[in-house]
């Protein structure tokens, strides 16, 4: 009765060991079954995942500069140049990229990585094109460059002035013009402007050209402020009468300027920056008919907060969008927006609003990024990589397989029938798990492969010792098993030892080979041990007896 | 049987010549580090039709004064450029010069490590190095924990780490010469190579102190010490000799087959995988009978 146990049990384990094998094959293997379409797409449900260095593609290393960054806030910044990097590379539309933060000592690093790239630095500009985008209000101008251009003003006015004497004084008009004016249409002619109606320049200078009863080859003996600066005026000659009266004059300008002229300093920052933004789009206005190209921008909670603040403090003002520094739209306000959503509308063409779309998608970096380290490889040399270490590896596989059948003989077979087994099996774990497999990942596979029969070869010396001792062949099989346990433990143990390590050293080329040599050498001893013993088992019965050479034992060497 | 034990004397000549000759190498021509360690820039550019003459390359980035700038043929119409380098436009500039002459050419792969990223590869490794010996010396005292006539259980555990050191001295040293000579380069993928030849290397000299374990409770003890092991020698030696071949197989076909980014690789473990195997036999466990001797000796 406990023998029938014990048999029932083996012949349980015999056909557990038989659809393993026929399983882990198809999921390793679906083309087997190609013909048949719903095993097919069951089994060729999970792939590989290849690394990058196998399938083309890059691997690069940013460190950030928070330096600038108030230390509480480096985190969130951190995680604002992660999203905006993923938004960016998602753009590309290859493969799964994948952007993370990583912390080396006390630099902050960001890594991505990005699939299936034919053409390394295109890519590589487009992550590192970082267009700065900020949202801006209309607001007083800040009392620093106020203050600046004041001066810059007050120095250009006693310019004016010392050249309005030294006119006075009898220099050449047209000469000192030539050297000083700043009116670019002008100064080269030596001021001369020709003649005007009334109504022509700004009302200031109008003034003293027809109301102050100048004569020809008069110079105004004082400064003329207008918008422009401040003016020396000559008054050269008139003609025609009343509405036709026409002066010929000329003028040297020493210019002012004015902070508002300038978009930098008339608006002023809100704090809401392109990382708030969630996406824009373009898309055509709703309404009647055709509507009218337009942006449509989307901000997240914190960008929708922001916005909704600015847009009630500055209704009915201009909220001004900066990228890289450039005013790319000032629209006004209309009413407070809460929903986190504006659209910009200025006569695009649709071209235009997608280009603006795209821009403003494209974000830009809370923090700036250096690349200290990138590894990249074109798709196709992945792919030639790709094609020798399988090739490799079916060579290597193949030879261990004669190997063993010349070692070993009928043994032999069965080790490698659990190779193969192992090889599926492998295959399998690698395709469920989703472990991306690198070229250095495959070395290591195919370098557990050399070292899965290690156990085999244990226990089978200790068989042929066994029988060479005299036992029988099925005896010595049992023996071997047995007494070869330990080695192979203790020898496996300082493997996984190293592998375990080199795993947490933690680099692209080493965790892969490590991960592979570490899960190889784990079910080696599974496939080695179990699952030749279970095979073995069940074929070996009384046939056996005597036949010694099926083992790779000579006759000659049994002891009796 | 064969009397391995009694050639103890060639072992060492041997392995004392390789191994001094590993040093001396080391120590005049030390390692050529790759880039991973050094810091800098390799570029793999595939040219459309024929690979210009380097002095064309070279004349092209001379005004850029790169340091330590070599070019090298590689497969397929390739050609393999390095240079030192710290910041990312280097690489941009490089790739436009070349780019703007050769039109058709291609980048197949650009490497790039600043010397912040590089020094810390380098400290990590040697501190993987440090662990791995002090794992595996830990396991090798609590794997012979057990064993403690006639030697001490320690002294298995230092055959076992010399035995260790001159596989990883002379694949090191064997690496020197190839770089003085054929300038080839250690990096990351060398220190993992190094970390597996430790795994194996104690491996193969487990399974023969295991024999000599077994032999030594089951024998009488009558039977003298060295006679003991050299019988666990050629009782062992087909499968260390035979597991090691599979090894060798797959490291050989991976040499052969697998393609320009694998093959030193392969050749580190294949170098390192021969002369542990040849270490587990002929030197760890002739230390233990040389140890035993002594001690006899001392006694004496």
């Amino acid at each position: 009765m406990k023998n029938m146990n014990i048999k029932r049990k083996l012949q349980l384990k015999f056909a557990g060991v038989v659809v393993l094998f026929v399983v882990c094959g198809l999921y390793a293997y679906p083309q087997a079954v190609a013909r048949f379409a719903p095993a097919y797409n069951f089994f060729d449900k999970f792939k590989i995942n290849l690394g990058l260095d196998l399938q083309g593609g890059f691997h690069l290393e940013y460190k950030a500069d928070v330096s600038k960054i108030d230390s509480a806030k480096v985190a969130e910044a951190m995680q604002g140049a992660q999203t905006v990097i993923e938004r960016r590379v998602n753009a590309f539309g290859v493969g799964e990229p994948l952007v993370q933060i990583s912390k080396s000592g006390n630099e902050n690093r960001i890594i991505v990585e990005l699939p299936g790239i034919k053409d390394i630095e295109a890519a590589k500009a487009k992550i590192k094109d970082a267009p700065l985008l900020e949202f801006k209000e209309e607001g007083p101008v800040n009392e620093q460059v106020k203050q600046m251009f004041d001066q810059s003003n007050a120095a250009s006015k006693e310019k004016a002035q010392k050249i309005l004497d030294e006119v006075k004084k009898g220099g050449d008009f047209a000469q000192l013009a030539k050297d000083n004016s700043e009116d670019p249409g002008s100064k080269d002619k030596g001021g001369d402007l020709d003649f005007v109606k009334k109504g022509a320049f700004v009302p200031e200078f109008d003034k003293i050209l027809f109301e102050s009863n100048l004569k020809p080859g008069d110079v105004y003996p004082q400064l003329v402020e207008s918008q422009y600066g401040w003016h020396i005026i000559k008054f050269i000659e008139s003609r025609g009468e009343g509405d036709a009266l026409e002066v010929h004059s000329a003028h040297i300008l020493f210019g002012k300027k004015d902070p508002s002229q300038y978009d930098q300093f008339k608006y002023q920052e809100t704090g809401l920056t392109g990382k708030n933004l969630k996406s824009a789009t373009a898309q055509y206005s709703s309404g009647q008919g055709l509507g009218e190209p337009e942006v449509s921008l989307q901000f997240d909670d914190e960008g929708t907060k922001l916005f909704a603040e600015l847009t009630k403090k500055n209704l009915n003002k201009q909220i001004a969008i900066f990228l890289d520094g450039e005013l790319q739209i000032a629209p006004t306000v209309q009413v407070e927006i809460t929903n986190g959503q504006a659209v910009i509308t200025g006569g695009y063409t649709f071209k235009t609003a997608k280009d603006i779309a795209d821009r403003l998608n494209q974000g830009a970096l809370p923090v700036p990024l250096t690349l200290v380290g990138q590894q990249s490889v074109e798709a196709t040399l992945g792919a030639d990589s790709l094609k020798s270490i399988l090739i490799a590896g079916a060579i290597g596989l193949a030879a261990v397989i004669v190997f063993m059948l010349i070692f070993y003989r009928f043994l032999g077979l069965v080790a490698s029938l659990a190779l193969l087994i192992y090889t599926v099996l492998m295959i399998t774990i690698f395709k469920m798990t989703g472990i991306t497999l690198t070229l250095s990942g495959i070395a290591g596979f195919v370098l557990s492969i050399g070292m899965a029969v290690d156990a085999n070869i244990l226990i089978f010396e200790r068989t042929k010792e066994e029988i060479r001792g005299g036992r029988t062949i099925a005896n010595s099989l049992e023996e071997g098993f047995r007494r070869a346990w330990t080695s192979i433990r203790d020898g496996n143990v300082s493997s996984l030892l190293t592998a375990g390590i080199l795993y947490l050293m933690g680099t692209g080329f080493v965790k892969g080979f490590a991960a592979a040599l570490f899960i190889g050498v784990v079910v080696s001893m599974f496939t080695a041990v179990v699952i030749t013993r279970t095979m073995l088992k069940v074929i070996i019965s009384d046939w056996i007896h005597g036949r010694t050479w099926l083992v790779g034992v000579r006759k000659s060497d049994v002891s009796d | 049987m064969i009397n391995i034990v009694g050639k103890t004397k060639y072992a060492y000549i041997f392995s004392v010549i390789v191994t001094v000759l590993s040093i001396l190498s080391l120590f005049f021509w030390g390692l050529k580090y790759d880039i991973d360690f050094t810091g800098g820039t390799r570029m793999v550019i595939k040219f459309a039709n024929e690979i210009p003459a380097k002095d064309e390359i070279t004349g092209l980035l001379s005004e850029m004064n790169l340091n330590s700038l070599t070019l090298q043929n590689s497969e397929n119409n390739s050609m393999v450029v390095r240079y030192a380098s710290e910041d990312d436009k280097t690489n941009v500039d490089v790739w436009a010069k070349i780019n703007e002459k050769y039109t058709d050419a291609t980048q197949s792969s650009v490497d790039f490590f600043n010397s912040s990223v590089s020094g810390e590869l380098k400290s990590k490794s040697i501190n993987a190095l440090v662990l791995a010996i002090m794992a595996i010396m830990a396991y090798i005292a609590w794997a012979f924990r057990k064993v403690s006539r006639p030697v001490e259980s320690w002294k298995y555990g230092a055959g076992a780490v010399i035995a260790l050191a001159h596989d990883i001295l002379i694949t090191t040293g064997v690496f020197s010469l190839l770089g003085h000579f054929y300038g080839i380069e250690i990096g990351i993928p060398f220190i993992a190579a190094l970390l597996t030849i430790l795994g194996f290397s104690v491996h193969d000299t487990i399974v023969v102190y295991d024999r000599t374990r077994e032999n030594l409770l089951r024998s009488s003890s009558k039977t003298p010490f060295p006679e003991v092991v050299n019988q666990s020698l050629n009782e062992t030696l087909v499968r260390s000799i035979n597991t090691s071949l599979t090894v060798i197989i797959t490291l050989l076909a991976m040499y052969i087959f697998g393609g320009v980014s694998i093959k030193y690789f392969a050749l580190a473990l294949l170098v390192g995988v021969g002369f542990g195997t040849y270490s587990s036999i002929f030197i760890a466990t002739a230390l233990l009978v040389t140890s035993y001797e002594l001690t006899l000796k001392y006694k004496k």
